[in-house]
Formats: structure tokens, C-alpha cells, sequence
């Protein structure tokens, strides 16, 4: 009988002490929690896409600093210089920047970023690629970027160019492809701390999560700064609203569907931050298969497409002008725009050579990624088939989207894409999606192949005075809409989630940093106590 | 003491003959155990072989070049082609196979395109956590299930068998993923018990690795502060994933033990006054859980090959999902790692379950090798 109430009084005491190491968890003081995709590749000469230059931008410091107001500003160079042909661009370096191991910045660290970026020519490299004949190193704070030819929006593009730590890499090369340099750090620098930015990596569990902290020794003042900034990997919807009801999640990234964003604003103290961003959404026309190879089938397409439909599907967009974003420098804001008018749609395709014979050229749509792209894609079929086109939808995979871009031939008639300048120029854009050098990437699967905008689009990038370059943008996007090889489809916003209720950022009061992902900083967040 | 009469003796040198006997009865038993084991290792070499011939030629044939998707679509093609030629991308698929296993064999599965890391160190990495999530939810499938079984079956037809079943239906209707994201919403929104994702709260430091089960590691050097914590992240996840087979194991227990309830050495047994308990757990439960242990084997490799989903929902950092990412991105190297150690899990398992049953039921091996 004893030995019953001593098991009973054991068992009692088990399940207490879980009920009592139930409550509470121990949660940071000061922490900003980002739901994001995963993994980020945190290597600056490796990843380019939202979050791994989230992560980037937290650990690294670039040469410049971009405003809200499309300006650049000192940052690790104090100042630079721009010789008069827009052959050489010389940055005098602050003194006395750390990395996080205590080594200072010096010229020798830019040089080395630079030419490990181009060598491994992965990221962000085709920015310079072609453009940046040498990195010279001057003294101990000058370097000087030689550039092959005139490349005016240079400037634009170094807020996306991240400094690393030589001597780091120098010491953990391993045997690779690069020759001599074995694989440049590359393994090294995928799980380590080789930056100076404002946050340093405190633990990186690479399945997980990656949990930095505030960096010390930065030589700016970010005491006000969130003490840690954690970057959590998981999109599932789920988690997210149990993390943001817990106040676990600080901010969610740009990847959740309309409807799971109506359900997180119905948290106390969660709101939704939306702005313009720079992308846009596109279908694509590959118009080197027929019947889209006729100029008159692709513009029956973009008259008879409802474009307030697809607006009304992805909430805070508006349609697009032309084949940039109006947020983007030097797009076209008095360009030409379609409107849905099945009358003149019909008038195009009497006008095509393959008028009477359309049932003999059934049409493929591809999309993937998304909901609101399969809605575009099953727009586009229903509008197609209201003046007679058929098209068929079919959903496909991220890698044979890519494999199917490489050739004419297996390039499908549509594609749904989205994308975005990927620095604060229409050039950015206007290179990406359609001229040859892209053609065979899933950005550009019109196959336009058009030697006359190659050339638009070379001299604007040789153009060193902004107002003019800006000008030859506004003539190529012209040329662009006049050819209509896509539907521009949606100027498409950013919508995040955020704890409104005790956080204070700035990205969701409207000072956003366009194109660099530089709103995802957290030194400029505030939370409050 | 009277002298040994002659049917004494008799009986003695009967009883030493029979131990004689008995012991070489035995000692063929476990020389037999010997040789099938060496024979279903012998069989394993051909089935990872051929496991590890499919997986590459099957990885290799699906479209997308994965030297492209490894380094993006803006990288140079001169780049591209350089990593090619390093992984051989660019010679017959025979000569890709022979350098890839060469270096399997040599225990490298090469470097994983996404993350830059060997496949193996990747691997150790993640695998872990999954045979952690994978145990726990072994554990719950077994006890739950057979103790349901053996209820439902010990009181048939009563409510008890009512509930038992309906507590498998819902098991064996309800995805792990549903059941996950249900549970996650109680039990880490509504209610707030329980932590919603990843293995260990934020401030946890994560104890000094010697089997990487952090429940295990944790215990072992006393940190009793982080096993409750690491077992409240397991407790969802674990029964999410745990629940489908604890269904199976359930309805197959109670099937296996109610139809050897109608043998005739139960009914004896009864017949004799020994109480219906000492039956149930002596003579009734070792035949009975043959069948159980049977599918134990393939349950167990599910349980890690499953569990993708229940890793995404709880952002639980394991295999399965490491194994999703490989093929989501085409990443050749992860994929044929993560296939070849799910190969050897599954063979494994189904070795260790034929030993088990082989040691509760020797006449099913008899019968096997008078077949044969």
C-alpha cells in the first residue's frame, strides 16, 4: 500500500514539475524575428536574392549608402571621385572600419571583394562583369575601380556590392575550380563571419535559423538598434500566425498570399505594410513561335487581356505602364498603355498572316510560384479564347521553367514571371528582361534577339550623365511597348506583416530604400519597450 | 541412499541425451541466425547498388542542367561549363556514375550545390534531428498503439473497442499534416503550452554534442533544464508524425490479438484459473505482436522519409526536409546522398525486424528455409 502512494506521489511530482517548466519561455529583450525563405546564402559573391541580401546587408557593409530618396550616400567611403571620361572611379575609405574579428577595413579588403566576386562570377557579379577591367589598390584607403568602358550607372549599383575580410578568405581557401585560389572561401564563407556590418553572426544553425547580433564596434551609432536580429526559416503559413499572435515573429517576408496577410492583420497589433515596389509582373511572349512571331496576335493578346481583373487579385497593385515600374528612375510615365477592348483586339488578328487558322497553332502557358499567377495564367486563356486563340495552362517546377528557357524551342508561348531592378535604374530592368545577353534566362524568355535595342540599351549604359541616360531608358521602353513581345501585367507591391503595436520601422511608414533590399535593415528598426 | 535402479539410469542417460540434443538444437538456431544474417547483408550490397544505379541515372535524366541552377541564371557561361567539368556533367552518364560511386565508396557523396558543404557533413548535420523526431515518434506509435489494440481487442465490442477504433480511424484519416497544424493552432496559439517550431527555445544553448539527440545529450550530462525543453518541441511534431502508424499498429494489434484469444492454449489457459492479465501479457501479447513487429521495420524508414512535412510546418531542422531542397533545387550530389541513407535505413530496419520476429516465432524461419 505504501509502495502505491510513494508511485503516486512520484508521478505527481513528474507531471508538476512539467507543468510548472511549461510556463514561460525565456524570450531576447531586444530581437527582431524574420520568417524567411530558406536557406540564405549569406556569401556576397554567391547569393543575390531577398534574403540572402538580407542577410547580407545586416553582416556587410557596402561603399555607399542608398536613400529613400534614390540618393548615395558615404558610407565606407568617405568620398569618391569620377574622372571625366567614366574610365576610373576612385573611393577614398573611412579609417578605422572593423571587421567583426577586429582586422580594419583597407583598400585591400575592397580589391579582394572585387575580384573574388567577379572570379566567381555567381550573385550579383554580372552587374560588373564586362564593366570592371581591374580593381587598383592606391594606398591603404584609396581604391580605384578601371573600368573597360563607360559604364554610367555604376554608382547605382555599388550599394549592392558587399566589402569582405581578406585575410579571412586568404586563410581558408580550399581546393576548388578557381586555379589558384581553390574555391575562393567559397565553404568557408557560406556558414562564417567574414563581413564588418552592423550585425555579426552570433549562431547559424543552417537548417534553422541564423541569429545575429549587434556588432559593438560599428563605427556608426546603432545603440538605438534591435540587439539581435534573427532570420527564422520557414514560409509556412501556420507558424507564421502562431509566431505573430505570440509576438515570436517580428516581420514576415514578401511571400505570403493575400489570404494568409487578411488573417495575420486581424492580430491584435500586427498591420500590414505595403509600398511600391520595383517589380513588376509580366506574361511573357515567346515571339519566335508561331502565331506569336506576328506582331498583330501579340497585341490582340495585350487588347483583349483584363487587366482589372488581375488587378483586383493581387491587392495594392496597379496595372502597369510599359515594361518598368513607374518607382523605378528612369522609367516611362507617359508611355503607352493597354486597356482591355475586344474590338480592337479582334482588328489586330484580321490583320495577322495566320487569320483563319488559329486552331492550328494551340498555345502554352506555364506559371509557377504562385496563386495569383495561376489566376493571370487562367485569365490570359479565357481572354484568348473570348476572340478565338487557345491557350493552355500548365503549371511547372522553378528548374524546368530555367531548363525550358534556354532554347527557342523549348521555351513554352507564355511564361507568368515577376521580376525587379535590381538597382535603382530602368536599365536594371530593361537589360534583364530583354536584351540578348539575358536571352536563355528565365528573365527574358521572349527571345526578342533585337540588335536595334541592344545597341539603345548599350549606348544608355555608356551614358554618364544621369538626366540623359534616364532620357535613353525612356526611348528603349518605348521601343519595348511598341514591339509587345509581353503583357505588362501588374506593378506588383510589397506586402509584409509586422508587430505595428511595438516596432517602429521605417520601410512600413513609407521611407523605403528602393531596390537594394536595404529596408530589411534592422539597425534603422526601433522596437519599443 | 539407495543404489540407481536400472530404469534410473535409464532416465537419466535419456535426460542427457535429450540436453545433448537441445544444446546442439540451439547451437544450429544461432549458427543459422549467423548465416542469415550474413546472407540478407550479402542481398543489402545488391539492393544499395541497384538503389544507388537508380537514383543517379534518375536524378541525372530529369530535366535542367544543374550546373545552371547551382550557380544562377546570370552566372557566365564560362563559369558554368568550369563547374561542369568538375563534376563531370559533361561525360557519359556511365562515366559520371563510376566517379560518383568511386567516391562513395570512399565515403564522399561529394559537395552539396546549395550549401557549398560536403553532402556527408550537411547530413550529420540534419540527420539528427530527424532520428530524434523519427524515435519519438516510434515510440509514441508502438506504446499507444499496441496498448490500444490490446484493450480494444481485450474488450471487444465494448465501448473501450468503440473508442480504440475510432481513435485509429481518426489516425489513419488524418495527414500528419493536418493533424500538425491543427495541434499547432491549440496547443501553441489557443493554449499556449507548447513551443511552435524549431528543437530548443530562443536563449537555450544547445548541450555539447556526443549523440546529437539533444533529449539524449541532455539527460546524460544532467541539463535537465534543456531535456524538458527539447521534449516539449518534440511532443507535436512527434505526434503528428507518430499518429498515422500508431493507427496501423493499433487496428493490426487488436486483429493479431483477438484472433489468438480463440486459440485453444488461451482457452485452456482460462480453464485453469490463471487471471485473464497473466494470459494477456504471457501467452497472448509475444504471438500476437509477430505481425506488429513485422511492419515496425518499414514503419520506422516512413516515419524519416515522412516526415518532410511535419519538419516544414514546425520549422524542425531535419533530413527530410534537407532531402526536399535537394530536389526542389536539383542539387545531384544531396539527393543521391539522401536517397543512399534511406536505402540503408530501410534495409537495416527490415533486417533488425527479421531478427526480432526470427527470436518471438523461430517455426516462421523454419518455414521459410523449407520453402526455399
Amino acid at each position: 500500500m505504501l509502495n502505491r502512494k510513494v508511485k503516486i506521489l512520484a508521478i505527481s511530482l513528474c507531471l508538476m514539475g512539467i507543468l510548472v517548466s511549461l510556463t514561460g519561455l525565456c524570450v531576447a529583450s531586444s530581437i527582431v524575428r524574420y520568417s524567411s525563405d530558406w536557406p540564405p546564402s549569406i556569401d556576397p559573391a554567391v547569393g543575390s536574392e531577398v534574403e540572402s541580401t538580407t542577410a547580407q546587408v545586416n553582416l556587410f557593409d557596402p561603399l555607399i549608402f542608398p536613400d529613400t530618396e534614390g540618393n548615395f550616400l558615404p558610407h565606407v567611403a568617405k568620398s569618391w571621385d569620377v574622372s571625366s571620361d567614366g574610365l576610373a572611379y576612385t573611393f577614398y575609405l573611412r579609417p578605422g572600419v572593423k571587421f567583426h574579428n577586429g582586422s580594419e577595413l583597407t583598400a585591400e579588403d575592397v580589391k579582394c571583394s572585387m575580384d573574388r566576386l567577379l572570379t566567381i562570377g555567381e550573385g550579383v557579379a554580372y552587374l560588373w562583369l564586362g564593366n570592371i577591367k581591374e580593381t587598383e589598390v592606391i594606398d591603404k584607403y584609396t581604391v580605384a575601380f578601371n573600368m573597360e568602358k563607360p559604364f554610367g550607372p555604376f554608382i547605382s549599383t555599388l550599394p549592392s556590392f558587399f566589402i569582405v575580410n581578406k585575410g579571412l578568405i586568404m586563410e581558408n581557401i580550399k581546393p576548388g575550380i578557381y586555379g589558384e585560389m581553390g574555391d575562393y572561401g567559397k565553404e568557408y564563407v557560406s556558414t562564417n563571419d567574414v563581413g564588418s556590418g552592423p550585425y555579426m553572426i552570433k549562431d547559424f544553425r543552417r537548417a534553422e535559423y541564423l541569429l545575429m547580433e549587434k556588432n559593438p564596434d560599428y563605427f556608426l551609432d546603432i545603440s538605438s538598434a534591435p540587439d539581435e536580429f534573427q532570420m527564422i526559416g520557414s514560409t509556412e503559413p501556420v507558424l507564421i500566425k502562431t509566431l505573430m499572435a505570440k509576438q515570436e515573429l517580428e516581420m514576415t517576408n514578401r511571400w505570403l498570399s493575400p489570404e494568409t496577410l487578411e488573417s495575420l492583420a486581424k492580430i491584435e497589433g500586427v498591420e500590414i505594410a505595403r509600398w511600391r515596389s520595383n517589380s513588376e509582373d509580366y506574361i511573357t511572349m515567346n515571339i519566335r513561335k508561331p502565331p506569336l512571331d506576328d506582331i498583330h496576335v501579340r497585341r490582340a493578346l495585350a487588347w483583349a487581356f483584363d487587366y482589372d481583373v488581375a488587378v483586383k487579385l493581387v491587392p495594392g497593385s496597379v496595372q502597369a505602364r510599359g515594361p518598368v515600374p513607374l518607382t523605378v528612375p528612369g522609367s516611362d510615365s507617359n508611355g503607352f498603355q493597354y486597356y482591355r477592348n475586344l474590338e480592337r483586339a479582334k482588328l489586330e488578328l484580321k490583320q495577322s498572316k495566320y487569320y483563319g487558322h488559329f486552331d492550328e497553332y494551340p498555345m502554352v502557358c506555364q506559371w509557377n510560384d504562385s496563386p495569383s499567377q495561376e489566376k493571370d495564367a487562367m485569365l490570359l486563356m479565357a481572354n484568348a479564347a473570348e476572340i478565338g486563340l487557345t491557350v493552355n495552362v500548365v503549371e511547372t517546377t522553378w528548374s524546368l521553367i530555367c531548363s525550358d528557357s534556354a532554347s527557342i524551342e523549348t521555351t513554352p508561348h507564355f511564361h507568368i514571371v515577376g521580376d525587379e531592378a535590381r538597382y535603382p535604374e530602368a536599365g536594371a530592368l530593361l537589360q534583364a528582361r530583354y536584351h540578348s545577353v539575358t536571352a536563355g534566362t528565365w528573365e527574358n524568355t521572349e527571345w526578342l534577339l533585337d540588335p536595334v535595342f541592344d545597341e539603345m540599351i548599350e549606348d544608355a549604359f555608356a551614358t554618364i550623365d544621369k538626366e540623359e541616360r534616364f532620357a535613353k531608358y525612356r526611348e528603349a521602353s518605348r521601343y519595348i511597348v511598341d514591339l509587345c513581345p509581353s503583357i505588362f501585367l501588374l506593378e506588383t507591391p510589397e506586402c509584409r506583416a509586422y508587430q505595428a503595436a511595438y516596432m517602429d520601422w521605417p520601410a512600413a511608414k513609407g521611407e523605403v530604400i528602393q531596390g537594394f533590399k536595404y529596408d530589411n535593415c534592422i539597425r534603422f528598426i526601433k522596437l519599443n519597450p | 541412499m539407495s543404489p540407481l535402479t536400472k530404469e534410473d539410469k535409464l532416465l537419466t542417460k535419456r535426460k542427457s541425451l535429450m540436453t545433448s540434443f537441445l544444446s546442439m538444437v540451439r547451437l544450429k538456431m544461432k549458427d543459422r541466425r549467423i548465416i542469415f544474417i550474413v546472407k540478407r547483408l550479402f542481398h543489402s550490397v545488391f539492393v544499395l547498388w541497384g538503389l544507388s544505379v537508380l537514383i543517379f541515372v534518375m536524378s541525372r535524366i530529369a530535366p535542367g542542367d544543374p550546373a545552371r541552377m547551382a550557380l544562377g541564371t546570370r552566372a557566365p557561361e564560362e563559369v558554368v561549363e568550369r563547374l561542369r567539368i568538375a563534376m563531370h556533367y559533361n561525360e557519359p552518364i556511365y562515366t559520371q556514375y563510376f566517379y560518383w560511386f568511386k567516391s562513395v565508396l570512399r565515403g564522399n557523396f561529394g559537395v552539396s550545390l546549395v550549401t557549398q558543404h560536403p553532402v556527408l557533413e550537411d547530413i550529420s548535420q540534419v540527420f539528427p534531428a530527424t532520428l530524434e523526431l523519427a524515435i519519438f515518434a516510434f515510440i509514441f506509435m508502438i506504446v499507444i498503439g499496441i496498448t490500444i489494440g490490446v484493450l480494444s481487442a481485450r474488450y471487444n465490442n465494448t465501448w473501450v473497442d468503440n473508442l480504440g477504433r475510432l481513435a485509429s480511424y481518426f489516425g489513419i484519416v488524418t495527414p500528419p499534416f493536418v493533424f500538425a497544424t491543427i495541434g499547432m493552432l491549440i496547443f501553441c496559439y489557443l493554449l499556449n503550452v507548447l513551443p511552435a517550431m524549431g528543437r530548443l527555445s530562443p536563449g537555450m544553448i544547445y548541450p555539447p554534442k556526443i549523440t546529437s539527440l539533444i533529449t539524449i545529450d541532455a539527460l546524460i550530462q544532467g541539463n535537465f533544464k534543456v531535456f524538458i525543453d527539447a521534449l516539449k518541441h518534440l511532443i507535436l511534431p512527434a505526434v503528428s508524425l507518430g499518429l498515422l502508424g500508431m493507427a496501423e499498429e493499433a487496428r493490426i494489434t487488436r486483429a493479431s490479438v483477438y484472433n489468438n484469444m480463440k486459440k485453444d492454449y488461451i482457452a485452456a489457459a482460462e480453464s485453469y484459473g490463471i487471471p485473464v492479465r497473466a494470459i494477456m501479457f504471457r501467452d497472448l501479447l509475444k504471438p500476437s505482436l509477430i505481425a506488429v513487429i513485422s511492419i515496425l521495420g518499414l514503419e520506422f524508414g516512413a516515419l524519416i522519409a515522412n516526415a518532410f512535412l511535419v519538419e516544414l510546418i514546425f520549422n524542425w531542422p531535419g533530413f527530410a526536409r534537407y532531402g526536399m531542397n535537394a530536389m526542389l533545387q536539383k542539387d545531384l550530389n544531396a539527393i543521391s546522398g539522401v536517397v543512399l541513407i534511406l536505402g540503408i535505413i530501410f534495409v537495416f530496419s527490415n533486417i533488425i525486424v527479421d531478427l526480432i520476429v526470427d527470436f518471438l516465432d523461430p517455426r516462421i524461419h523454419l518455414i521459410k528455409e523449407r520453402n526455399e
